[in-house]
């Protein structure tokens, strides 16, 4: 189905650009107000405190970091993937990296593995790749906080997304393995942030203060540009960043203090708070997104029964003056089968099936009449644009049967003043009959909707299918209101069909293709204030499309 | 029994009526029209109806009305119902009341004629058969 609208129309139900709600906003200061609170309690003489070296806390804490931070980077690649901006392909790849890095951090993290650490890394190793961490983080924060207002026309094209993000799931991976390599190669030559495996240098806090800078300077860049529920997390994240920093330095930079043991659980926490957040607003929005198209598709079941309803009303009006006639023609046959025939009583029968003979055909010319008196709910419409609209509401019925649409169109359509609702009637009748003529068909099932600018100024349609196409000498016939070939239905379709396009001015026909299907076109005017017209050129004066020449062609 | 059977139609169609009390009547029975339930009530031989043949779509009381009037007030007429605009739940209604049958229109002789033979039949049944 290549014409049929894939694209989303609007985003209003992807995260990265959803507008956080006032809860949302109450909630992450909230989450930041307690994160201070906790840094107040644990700072100041309690942070100093030296606690024990508690040999699982490290592998445990970079594990759970490192599923955590891994979740969330695969949900926004997902996001990116719909959304194909650059921005969230930044954050997407920062995430990757904070749960990479955790890796070679965890194995070289002196006492954990092997008393100087895995990997042959230097007393310096670890404290290094956590400033790389810490700083590398926010490196992509910003970026994503400079790329995310940009024109969003400057996406990553649809059939390269896969190609993109295996190629920064690459490039992620191999800076973290670069930085890691050059991390212990150089240990002896790199500034000494480490005086043991327990105490931290009078260099740290100039190390760690660079990595809160990027934290404070994202932060901030974050802030001014806040517009999506993303940027309200992502801005705790970076305050939660900066507060672990600032506990883990001072007043003494040390691992195993209070601070040092606080700082991680706060960066955990709302690591884990961000995708729950993540997690918690994807579910909703999910919720929502299936709210609305269980709307869409009562509003669909809603306009195909009014279509319905209109048969039936029309069906109730031809079935009467039917009955009769069926009765009045077996009260004839018993009538003049008896010994002596009751001529006179047959008579007035035989009267009666003429007079509801008539009758149906007034029902018939009603429908036309009760077409013509929505008048005033006629608006000027672009005819692709509708027809689009019906092939996405009919998408679940062609994918199931399997058939390929293909639409063409002139670049400039005028519009039409028309009826909405009704012209949409004449899409889905001409569609769903088109749908139910290739049903059967073991060949191609092609639907063609062509809107083309007309000679007089108009629109044509043309709506073809590869089904079992309609038999020459029935076409006319398909426009009676009781023809149907079908073993269901009323075979009212075509001449609803008819009756709204002959009440907006324009002409419906059908042609015969031979045995590859049949072609339903229709001619509408085009809106006056689009297309002047002089009163001499109006459709009306054309010579009629004559559907008996059209179907020899 | 040696009486010709009554039938009654009730439909607000005329032509339907009339068509129908025709037909009936070609076939030996003796039939009357009625064109609302109102006027098939204040009829003042409502009660030597042996099968009552009613539309259910009529302005004022419907069929399915009539029928309950009919049950409630003691008459036990066999009923047929004959509609334009079959549905289900309505159809369910009627049958569940004891219709003998739920006809759509249009509708054809042999099938009239069997509905109206088996209305006849448990007419005939009837304990109270007068």
């Amino acid at each position: 189905m290549s014409a049929v609208p894939g694209r989303l129309e609007n985003e209003e139900f992807i995260l990265s650009s959803l507008a956080p709600s006032t809860t949302q906003k109450r909630l992450a200061l909230a989450v930041v107000l307690i994160l201070l609170l906790g840094f107040f309690i644990t700072a100041g003489p309690l942070s100093s405190v030296q606690l024990a070296p508690v040999g699982a806390f490290v592998p445990a804490y970079a594990a759970a970091m490192l599923v955590n931070d891994s979740i969330t980077a695969v949900l926004l690649f997902a996001q990116f993937s719909i959304l194909r901006s650059r921005a969230l392909l930044a954050i997407s790849s920062g995430y990757l990296f904070t749960a990479l890095i955790m890796i070679p951090w965890m194995l070289t993290f002196p006492g954990v593995f092997a008393p100087r650490g895995m990997l042959g890394a230097g007393l310096q190793t670890t404290a290094w790749l956590y400033i790389v961490w810490h700083a590398g983080f926010p490196t992509f924060v910003i970026t994503y906080a400079t790329l995310k207002d940009r024109n969003p026309a400057r996406r990553v094209s649809e059939s390269s997304v896969r190609a993109v993000i295996v190629f920064s799931i690459a490039v992620t991976a191999s800076f973290v393995c670069a930085a890691t390599f050059l991390v212990i190669a150089s240990d002896p030559l790199l500034p000494h942030l480490m005086l043991d495996t327990v105490h931290l240098s009078s260099l740290w806090p100039y190390a760690a203060g660079f990595a809160s800078l990027l934290s404070l300077s994202a932060l901030v860049l974050l802030w001014v540009r806040r517009r999506s529920v993303l940027d309200l997390w992502l801005i705790v994240v970076m305050c939660a960043f900066v507060i672990e920093m600032v506990l883990i330095s001072f007043p003494v930079p040390a691992r195993y203090t209070v601070g040092w043991y606080a700082g991680r659980v706060f960066g955990f926490l709302s690591g884990c708070l961000v995708l729950f957040v993540l997690l918690h607003e994807i579910t909703t929005l999910y919720v929502r997104l299936l709210r609305a198209m269980l709307a869409q598709r009562r509003e669909r079941q809603a306009r195909l029964m009014t279509a319905d309803a209109v048969s039936a009303s029309i069906g109730h009006e031809i079935k009467q003056p039917l009955s009769a006639m069926i009765a009045n023609a077996a009260a004839g046959v018993r009538l003049l089968d008896r010994g002596t025939p009751d001529l006179e009583e047959a008579k007035l029968a035989f009267r009666e099936i003429v007079a509801d003979g008539l009758r149906t055909g007034e029902v018939i010319d009603g429908i036309r009449a009760m077409f013509k008196k929505n008048a005033r709910t006629r608006t000027s419409l672009n005819i692709h644009e509708l027809l689009r609209e019906t092939l996405a509401l009919l998408a679940g019925e062609l994918q199931a049967k399997r058939i390929s649409v293909r639409v063409q169109t002139d670049e400039v359509l005028p519009e039409v003043k028309a009826d909405r609702v009704q012209l949409q009637q004449v899409f889905v009748n001409l569609f769903t009959n088109a749908i139910d003529s290739m049903s059967s068909n073991d060949g191609p099932r092609v639907l063609g909707v062509t809107s083309e600018v007309h000679s007089s100024g108009g629109v044509i349609v043309s709506v073809t299918d590869t089904g079992t196409g309609v038999d020459p000498k029935q076409l006319d016939r398909i426009f009676n209101p009781l023809f149907t070939t079908k073993s269901h239905g009323m075979g009212m379709g075509f001449s609803i069909c008819r009756s709204i396009i002959e009440a907006h001015d324009g002409q419906l026909w059908a042609v015969a293709n031979g045995s590859s299907g049949a072609t339903f076109q229709f001619l509408l005017p085009a809106h006056p204030a689009d297309h002047p017209m002089k009163t001499s050129e109006r459709l009306n004066d054309h010579p009629r499309v004559c559907p008996q020449v059209l179907g020899q062609q | 029994m040696d009486e010709v059977p009554i039938i009654s139609i009730v439909d607000d169609d005329a032509s339907v009526r009339t068509a129908t009390a025709r037909l009936l009547r070609s076939l030996g029975f003796s039939a009357h029209a009625f064109a609302s339930a109102q006027e098939y009530l204040s009829w003042s031989r409502l009660r030597e109806t042996s099968c009552l043949i009613a539309d259910v779509e009529m302005p004022g009381m419907t069929g399915v009305e009539l029928q309950e009037y009919l049950i409630t007030n003691g008459h036990r007429t066999p009923m047929i119902f004959i509609t334009a605009f079959p549905e289900d739940r309505i159809r369910e209604r009627a049958m569940k009341a004891g219709a003998i049958a739920f006809l759509s229109k249009p509708f054809d002789e042999p099938q009239l004629l069997e509905c109206v033979e088996r209305a006849l039949q448990r007419n005939q049944d009837r304990p109270n058969n007068p």
